[in-house]
């Protein structure tokens, strides 16, 4: 194996924080996300004076990053505003990781807020669409999804009662967490039976659309273990971009993801057998059957069935999204947050009643825009160091 | 012939920008697509440069308006109360003979008579200036 990456180990999530969760009327992006951030201090014991590095993306501000250090009264020596849709958070902890180790800022602050729900009601897209996709009439994100869905139906042979598994699977996760949007019992036969949306994806395999904000701040390794919790240590990560549309997309049953696991999993210096639990971007129940196999869980193909008997699901063999996911838990239209601070959770033995027992390793992943952007990040409790 | 920058070749620049040609080219009613004089890759959606090789040397070539449809999504409306009831709306990627991947849909045509495999055959839809692809099935499937 090749010489671990200088920035394995270099860096921890120290503080996590949510607000505005399912919904936040009469508040705003800024008034929720501001909550949060305060959260994630008062967790990490450490002050807003202490954020000297802002990491942050939206769909509702031009310039996300500037109006959230004017609403914080932030006055940050380092600032990353680059934006790759719901996956930006798992980016910017790579990101964070960087600027951290070369003293660029030594508190990192990686944030989002959203209140489309209680706002607009219904998912707001970001302002530019592939103009040769649009006049003929997609729906965005879910049109996209759907074709994904369909080719690998279509190719390997997948089936809806296969997608609706990985539904019910992160409702029975977020039947365990207080938190969730959505904790009603539900079953293969009701996904199946929900209302069809976009074919072949039917109501059940769409994400919720809630509020929500979720906040991470991270130190370097040697001060994240003199503050109040167990440090989830940054192992690795890894981005991976090919295309922005849905129709320039090379292989709509194979994602970029395939290339930012590969580089998480070599910074880290583990492969799939060394990891617990997964946190993936659910947007669309086809999303973790693509990511479980692009990350290297089960061969291209053959995630439907690696998922249709409860193995993602708790008691299973492999937890993911133990938090219910962006199907169940929350979806503020941005996702990639919350897979941090569920990792967190799990790590520090603080997930209640969906801890998982063996929990010294989490795999992150985020997908950005419609299947366009992936990105990787792994932690680890200091077992795993 | 316009001006297109301090740097670029003159011999290779296009005269204008790759989706108003896109839009003059179409106008005959059947699809043209560039294709890079290096690499011979056909292109869309329409570019300046081969995004496999980069080179600015692109030509504007009629293209057989052949392809085959690569997956389908199909809108199932919400029927509103009171309001008439809209039909499903079913949007195709079409994998065009010559390479090229691109949106589109078939106009007319109920999504159930639409399958992933199905040959398709081009035509020209819109106005002036804002023409699209639309495919309908070809006939003599192979
Ligand atoms: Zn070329």
């Amino acid at each position: 194996m090749t010489s671990p990456s200088p920035l394995r180990g270099k860096s921890a999530i120290v503080g996590v924080g949510t607000a505005g969760l399912g919904e936040a009327p009469g508040f705003n992006a800024m008034d929720i996300q501001a909550l949060a951030v305060r959260a994630a201090l008062d967790d990490a014991g450490l002050s807003l004076t202490d954020v000297d590095g802002l990491f942050c993306a939206n769909m509702s501000h031009t310039f996300p990053a500037i109006s959230t250090v004017e609403y914080l009264g932030l006055n940050p020596r380092w600032i990353d505003g680059t934006n790759t849709g719901g996956s930006s958070f798992v980016a910017h902890a790579l990101s964070a990781t960087m600027a951290l180790e070369a003293g660029l800022c030594d508190v990192a602050l990686i944030c989002y807020g959203a209140t489309m729900r209680s706002g607009a009601g219904r998912m707001v897209p970001p302002a530019e669409q592939p103009a040769y996709e649009v006049p003929h009439g997609p729906r965005y994100p879910m049109t996209a999804y759907a074709l994904a869905a369909a080719r690998h139906m279509a190719q390997f042979g997948t089936t809806r009662e296969q997608l609706a598994a990985v539904a019910v699977a992160a409702r029975d996760w977020a039947r365990l967490n207080p938190d969730a949007f959505e904790r009603d019992p539900l079953s293969v036969e009701e996904v199946l039976a929900s209302r069809m949306v976009m074919e072949p994806l039917s109501l059940r395999d769409c994400c919720l659309l809630t509020d929500g904000a979720g906040a991470i701040v991270m130190t370097r390794a040697d001060r994240a273990r003199d503050l109040a919790h167990k440090p989830a240590y940054f192992l690795g990560g890894g981005v991976a971009s090919y295309n922005r549309a849905i129709s320039e997309m090379p292989d709509l049953t194979s994602t970029a993801a395939k290339d930012s696991g590969k580089r998480a999993f070599t910074m880290a210096g583990l492969s799939q057998g060394d990891i617990d639990i997964l946190q993936l971007y659910d947007a669309f129940t086809i999303n973790v059957i693509l990511f479980l196999e692009d990350l290297g869980f089960c061969p291209k193909g053959e995630g439907g069935a690696f998922v249709q008997d409860g193995r993602i699901a708790p008691g299973g063999a492999l937890p993911v999204n133990t938090n219910g996911g962006g199907l169940s838990f929350c979806h503020p239209g941005m996702y990639g947050v919350f897979t941090l601070i569920e990792a967190t959770r799990q790590l520090r033995g603080a997930a209640e009643a969906r801890q998982v027992d063996k929990a010294d390793t989490v795999l992150c992943h985020g997908n950005g825009i419609t299947l366009s952007h992936q990105a990787t990040a792994i932690f680890g409790s200091d077992n795993a160091l | 012939m316009s001006h297109t920058g301090q740097d670029t070749d003159p011999a290779v620049a296009p005269a204008s920008g790759p989706d108003h040609e896109f839009q003059t080219h179409v106008a005959d009613g059947k699809l043209w697509l560039q294709h890079c004089k290096d690499c011979d890759t056909a292109i869309f959606m329409p570019r300046v440069l081969c995004p496999s090789c980069a080179s600015l040397a692109l030509e504007w070539r009629p293209a057989s308006g052949l392809g085959t449809i690569y997956s389908q999504a199909t809108l199932r409306p919400r029927a509103k109360p009171g309001a008439p009831e809209r039909p499903p709306h079913s949007v195709v990627l079409v994998d065009l003979d010559e390479g090229p991947r691109m949106m589109s849909h078939l106009p007319g045509v109920s999504p159930e008579d639409i399958h992933i495999g199905m040959r398709v055959r081009a035509r020209i839809d819109g106005d002036t200036g804002s023409h699209l692809v639309a495919f309908f099935p070809e006939e003599s499937q192979p």
